[in-house]
């Protein structure tokens, strides 16, 4: 009797710990998740007082995106206060996004252009990681564009970074 | 608030009934759905990088992105869950899917009461409207003009073609028959506004459905069924789907000795959470994009 109890016991705990183990916190992204909250609420206030520009409409930008190059199709993806980002792909084949922000929405993404060496069509540019190359337009608009196919490079982020019209994003401010 | 995206994405499971399911239908979109979990996992896999100073400014992002409730993100994943848990869900499910067993479909088979075709059809719909409106909370409504916007709904991939597939199926083919679209149609055209706010799943989903009232919302309703059905009779047509066919490839994966379809049907919806998973998975990777694209 006693032992059966002990055996449906541990057959408990192991259920139990099992369950517990997958809701476990993960500390690289607690503190984030803490931050997060407050970020969001110092930005909806910044706003609010003007002390930050508010975002532009994502569908403003729908016009500045390359749309018209043979042989590729661009697909809408995502259009959000201050954000648009189109695909880009070839025969089917997802090749890399496409996306203008507005850094009203996150601030510090200009901060890496204060350091940047090089520029794409007239603006600061910078790469980042091993899949991204941006340009900060008018000191508002980041143009990025992000590799998702290994036959993408650098140099096809660069020469797709200025089909889009950074000029008439630059008007915009 | 819920839990925060980073503990969704990592509590998903890696096996169980749920995951055993989709796996049956890869023969369907070949290669589109994988059973990603973890947060750093899919976050390399949506974007390539391996960097991982870059990946933490990835998750940060993403992760004030879901919390900022202005953006939609966190209604997208309330919908898929709200939306999933309407089938009469046999309390052992969740369990049966956390510790990873499969679960017998003979131990449930005395449990099982197949839903009533016209609930079916019901809550088919209500799921075909939770999908839309969880689409626009995302992606918001993309591109210039309609073209660019049918473009963009066109484009469904990855999790989110898998769960439309398991629609398909799970919520159609298999408890309906081949039929099921006409079936549907059926009783959504027939419906007054009383089914609606009778049914379990509706008033759970109804405070999201806009319509301003409930015939509003029924008129949002059929026309959500409507704008699917055509894609979807073609998808099964296209890619010669038959209840036959899933439930043989659904036995490799999970032990079904019996089959009679609404047997089945009853079985995966009480056993699986599809909607939700794959839901979790949309929001994870569209949240993901557009993190590496804002830092």
């Amino acid at each position: 009797m006693t032992k059966h109890f002990f055996r449906t016991a541990l057959l408990a705990c192991a259920v139990i710990v099992s369950l517990t183990s997958c809701s476990k916190e993960d500390p690289r992204w607690s503190e984030a998740d803490k931050k997060s909250k407050e970020a969001i609420e110092a930005k909806k206030q910044a706003q609010e007082s003007g002390a930050l520009p508010k975002p532009e409409e994502g569908g403003s930008f729908n016009k500045f995106f390359p749309k018209n190059e043979a042989g590729y199709d661009m697909i809408a993806s995502q259009e959000k206060t201050g954000f648009a980002e189109y695909k880009l792909k070839k025969d089917g084949k997802e090749l890399a996004m496409i996306a203008i922000s507005d850094v009203a929405n996150n601030p510090q993404a200009a901060d890496k252009f204060k350091s940047s060496t090089k520029k794409i069509g007239g603006f600061p540019a910078v790469d980042q990681g091993s899949t991204a190359t941006a340009v900060l337009v008018g000191g508002r608009f980041q143009v990025k564009v992000l590799s998702r196919d290994a036959s993408f490079t650098k140099a096809n982020r660069e020469a797709w970074l200025q089909k889009v019209n950074l000029s008439g994003l630059a008007a915009m401010k | 608030m819920s839990k925060p995206i980073f503990e969704l994405i990592n509590e998903l499971p890696t096996s169980g009934t749920t995951v055993m399911s989709l796996k049956a239908l890869d023969y369907i979109v070949p290669g589109e759905w994988q059973n990603i979990s973890g947060f750093e996992n899919m976050i390399t896999l949506v974007t390539g990088e391996s960097d991982q100073a870059m990946i933490q400014q990835i998750g940060e992002r993403a992760i004030t992105l879901y919390n900022d409730p202005a953006e939609g993100y966190q209604r997208a994943v309330w919908l898929y869950q709200t939306a999933n848990s309407i089938g009469g869900k046999l309390g052992a499910a969740a369990l049966a899917n956390k510790i990873g067993e499969s679960v017998s479909f003979l131990s449930f088979l005395e449990k099982i009461t197949p839903k009533a075709d016209k609930a079916q059809a019901i809550d088919f719909s209500i799921k075909v409207a939770a999908e839309i409106i969880a689409y626009a909370k995302i992606n918001g409504i993309p591109g210039d003009g309609v073209a660019e916007f049918m473009g963009a709904v066109g484009d469904y991939g990855k999790e989110s073609i898998m769960r439309l597939a398991a629609l398909t199926c799970f919520d159609g083919l298999i408890p309906l028959g081949p039929d099921f679209l006409r079936k549907i149609e059926e009783f959504i055209s027939g419906l007054v506004p009383h089914d609606l706010t009778s049914n379990p799943a509706f008033s759970a989903v109804s405070s999201m459905i806009p319509g301003g009232g409930a015939e509003g919302q029924l008129g949002f309703v059929q026309q959500g069924f409507n704008s699917i059905k055509g894609w979807m009779g073609n998808f099964v047509s296209s890619k010669g789907i038959t209840a036959e066919g899933v439930v043989g490839s659904l036995k490799n994966f999970i032990e079904i000795s019996d089959d009679k379809l609404d047997y089945v049907a009853g079985f995966l919806d009480a056993t699986t959470n599809y909607f939700d998973y794959t839901g979790v998975q949309t929001v994870g990777r569209r949240l993901i994009e557009r993190a590496v694209a804002e830092i």
